[in-house]
């Protein structure tokens, strides 16, 4: 389904639609608090900008770099072109290690790749660590946000949910008893885990070493206790130098929850004598949007989700609504160089507000790009017939003036004159919780050439 | 070709040409924080506390007055031996450290603006400690925070280690409803002491 | 200074009454303003639904209409930003890019050119603001919340100065009403929603009459109040400065 459909089915409960749009409100609330607190917020978001330019326009020298340092490192670089090469080499290095048992934390990579129902298949289980991630994997549903999974149930949702799959009491929606009885049931995957999977946040060309960001340490107890680490992350997240690091944390947390920092900013390097480290590059599509000029800064994402926070559709429609591994505004802007057609309703999703392309920390101008894929998606995919000769008819009519003050005689005379059923009637979606304005009787044009004309007599 | 070859060679094809990297210069934020100060603040915004210490000997008393109930202890400060509870040469795998009540370790930097306090390898005989602990103290010296993350990276820069940690607060997780809770899967408490 | 006046498409059939008042502010100010008749639209309904190329006709004919000029003055900040931002669909020749430079909307030109802000105007009424997002954050007519910079409003310094205004704050003092052209219709149901928030938090301000850059932003949040019979008056803020009540 478009994301029009999905989000007038989300909005047919109110209810719902405010608490999710209030939700999100208060991050964005708590970013605002949190930034506009740090002195030079604007050159920080500059610096963000300008390091992930210049990583992506020398992209494949630090990849090298990075590979040959991580390999120095003890380290074992494994490189995937496509999500399905992906799987198989984090399908192969398990195998090979005979793991059963996989702890997941955060890594909207591997939900791109549709890692966990591959290794399912195969009879691995695969347990997403994070606690929203947890929930909605019991919950057989797709995350909605990338830093809050779960950010579409409401506690009572978590509580029974627990209750059919981790056995807990019912609680009236308590988040200390849920979270609680979350942590004890993980603690005993990560104590069995035979292999620990992560993202990776920023991985750093100079010492080949990268940084996972959690704030429950989720990633952590899984890389700590388990033998085997495998670290995927997408080409774009090398980053050149340790010292860029202080720019990324610092803008990071800060928008994506108003913390200063995560909680844990964990900087893996060499793996310990005893264990195996893998890191997993993958491209799925990331070098197709490179040879995008006005698409490539997509690139620069961190991952925070504060566009999505801001973003006024995003909190009414919510995430599912968008129908792609990252939802909202940066989602909007990356999915379609995926598959245009699949994703074409996705940059219309938006009035071009531009709250997006502010919040960002790395400064993508994520509304330019939204317009500029409409502009592509009406020339690449099959538009309704209605919507492409009506601009027709449009882009005609407004280049002659003579048209356009007739048919605006025309549209005048039908607002004042037939009645409200038949205006405000189905085809006209504009009426359905709307009135039009009155027609007024003369137009601008018309008053302003009576005034010149009294006035010359 | 493999794939290696292949993602490479088609970067290099589609990117753009050169642009410079950009210079940082931190005195653009510096906005003369009072160092302790500012960290206590942050620390406490995170959900850790802050403790003034005299000694490492008044450390542990301070511990053993906030977590009296504590069983398994380990700390890293030098002549604490006797606190320790436990044998690390008796721990065959991570796995078994899951009991630990305390873990005290000490760091060589901290950083104002958020309250993190870096950890790092040399000091964690099992990497896990200071997430598997279900309390955690750090000991910083006050000589030791600088203001913003640019300058302990200047820092870092010239002490590499195999890996590291920047811990600010206790761990914590808003995953329901937005409702903060703090114990997820790391450590349920963190307090920092400062010493001179 | 020889400024022409930019009526844009929807404001010329359906509210003639805001070009007017655009038009009779200009005047008292002893602007020398110019109506070039024949006007039609800026070409953004085609651009912004993707169909940018069906534009270039709307582009042409507005060049023509304005390149005499040494300002393009309009009550529209999203139409005025369209032409700014835009244009560089057709071939950059002197003309577009004129143009595309001396284009203002209206409380930008009085305050930033002819460096007025008291315009002799009174309005015993509790306003809102709302800052259409074209205006804002395109043509940055005023600060953003997202940003960290100094605060302003170009209307609401003009504002301000208007005898009698009580300027009413709302909680989300710039989150976008919804409007966003053919946006309004394909997306219908979040539309109405985030306007039905956006009139909310007006009323729970106390606000007796909802004010913008942009009569497109308020056509849709008129079309709302008056079918849901909300105690709301809607006007765009050259009528406000244009009254002497």
């Amino acid at each position: 389904m478009s994301h029009p459909q999905l989000a007038s089915i989300f909005n047919k409960d109110e209810k719902k639609v405010n608490w999710h749009d209030k939700a999100l409100w208060f991050v964005r609330h708590k970013r605002d608090m949190s930034v506009h607190h740090v002195q030079g917020w604007e050159e920080l978001r500059n610096l963000g900008h300008g390091i992930k330019a210049h990583m992506l326009s020398n992209l494949n020298s630090y990849l090298e770099e990075f590979e040959a340092n991580a390999k120095k490192n003890g380290v074992e670089v494994h490189w995937a072109a496509t999500a399905e090469e992906h799987n198989q080499i984090v399908h192969k290095i398990l195998r090979e290690n005979n793991a059963k048992k996989v702890v997941k934390s955060k890594s909207m990579l591997t939900e791109e790749c549709h890692l966990n129902p591959y290794l399912e298949a195969d009879g691995i289980e695969v347990v997403d660590t994070d606690l929203g991630e947890r929930i909605v994997q019991l919950a057989k549903e797709p995350p909605s946000h990338i830093v809050l999974p779960a950010i579409h149930k409401n506690k009572h949702e978590v509580d029974e949910l627990f209750q059919e799959h981790l056995g807990t009491k019912p609680c009236d929606g308590d988040p200390q008893y849920l979270t609680g009885e979350a942590r004890k049931h993980l603690r005993q995957k990560f104590i069995e885990a035979d292999a620990a999977i992560t993202g990776v946040n920023f991985a750093i060309a100079e010492t080949g070493g990268f940084v996972v960001c959690t704030n429950e340490g989720n990633a952590d107890m899984g890389a700590h206790i388990a033998p085997i680490h495998i670290a995927c992350m997408g080409v774009e997240k090398i980053i050149p130098k340790l010292e860029h690091l202080g720019v990324f944390l610092r803008l990071l947390a800060r928008s994506a929850t108003g913390q200063p920092v995560t909680t844990y900013s964990s900087h893996f390097k060499k793996p310990k004598a005893d264990k195996k480290m893998h890191i997993v590059i993958v491209d799925n599509g990331r070098s197709e949007q490179l040879s995008r000029p006005d698409f490539r800064a997509s690139l620069h994402c961190i991952r925070c989700g504060a566009c999505m926070n801001t973003c006024p559709i995003y909190r009414r429609s919510g995430g599912h609504s968008y129908d792609a591994t990252i939802p909202g505004p940066i989602g909007s802007i990356l999915s379609p160089g995926k598959d245009l057609t699949k994703h074409s309703s996705l940059p219309f999703a938006s009035t071009l507000c531009g709250s997006c392309s502010d919040v960002c920390p790395v400064k993508i101008d994520i509304h330019s790009q939204l317009y500029k894929w409409r502009q592509i998606i009406t020339k690449n995919t099959p538009q309704p017939f209605i919507k492409k000769k009506s601009m027709q008819m449009m882009g005609n009519i407004f280049a002659k003036p003579k048209k356009f003050e007739k048919v605006g005689k025309i549209a005048r005379w039908s607002l004042r004159n037939l009645p409200k059923s038949l205006i405000n009637s189905k085809p006209n979606a504009w009426g359905k919780a709307r009135d039009l304005p009155e027609g007024p009787k003369q137009s601008f044009d018309e008053w302003y050439n009576e005034r010149q004309q009294n006035k010359n007599n | 070709m493999g794939s290696r070859a292949k993602i490479l060679a088609k970067i290099k094809a589609n990117k753009p040409d050169s642009l410079e990297l950009p210079h940082i210069d931190p005195s653009i934020f510096d906005e003369g924080l009072n160092l302790v100060q500012e960290f206590t603040k942050k620390v406490e915004v995170v959900g850790g506390n802050v403790r003034e210490i005299k000694s490492n000997i008044d450390a542990i008393s301070q511990v053993k007055t906030l977590f009296p109930d504590v069983k398994v202890n380990f700390s890293t400060l030098e002549n604490t031996k006797d606190f320790n509870t436990l044998d690390l040469s008796s721990i065959k795998s991570p796995q078994d450290l899951e009991d630990l009540d305390i873990l005290i370790l000490e760091s060589d930097l901290a950083v104002a603006e958020n309250g993190a306090v870096w950890v790092a390898d040399s000091q964690l005989p099992f990497r896990v400690l200071p997430f598997i602990t279900k309390h955690l103290v750090l000991v910083v010296s006050k000589k030791h925070i600088v203001p913003y993350m640019h300058q302990a990276y200047l820092k870092l820069n010239n002490a590499p280690t195999d890996f590291g940690v920047f811990i600010s607060g206790p761990s914590k997780t808003a995953d329901i409803e937005q409702s903060l809770v703090i114990g997820a899967h790391g450590a349920l408490s963190l307090t920092v002491f400062l010493k001179f | 200074m020889k400024v022409g006046l930019f009526i844009p498409c929807y404001i010329n059939q359906l509210y003639p009454q805001v070009g007017q008042a655009t038009l009779e502010l200009l005047e008292k100010l002893n602007v020398e303003v110019v109506y070039p008749s024949g006007q039609t639209c800026c070409g953004q309904p085609m651009a912004n639904s993707g169909y940018e190329s069906e534009s270039v006709g709307a582009c042409h004919h507005f060049v023509n209409n304005f390149k005499d000029f040494d300002y393009i003055v309009t009550p529209s900040g999203s139409c005025a930003y369209h032409v700014k931002k835009h244009y560089n669909i057709i071939p950059q020749t002197d003309d577009v890019t004129k143009v595309r430079n001396n284009v203002y909307e209206l409380c930008d030109f009085i305050l930033n050119v002819l460096k007025v802000k008291d315009l002799g105007a009174s309005f015993p009424h509790k306003v809102g603001v709302h800052k259409s997002c074209h205006g804002l954050r395109g043509l940055r007519l005023g600060s953003c919340s997202e940003r960290v910079t100094p605060e302003y409003s170009y209307i609401e310094e003009l504002l301000k100065e208007v005898k009698g205004v009580e300027l009413m704050p709302i909680k989300r003092s710039d989150e976008c009403c919804g409007f966003g052209g053919t946006f309004a219709v394909t997306e219908e149901a979040v539309s109405v929603k985030m306007g039905k928030d956006k009139i909310k938090d007006h009323l729970e301000s106390g606000v007796e009459v909802i004010t913008a850059t942009d009569t497109s932003c308020l056509m849709h949040l008129e079309g709302l109040v008056t079918r849901n019979k909300q105690p709301l008056k809607i006007l765009h803020i050259a009528e406000i400065l244009n009254s002497n009540l």
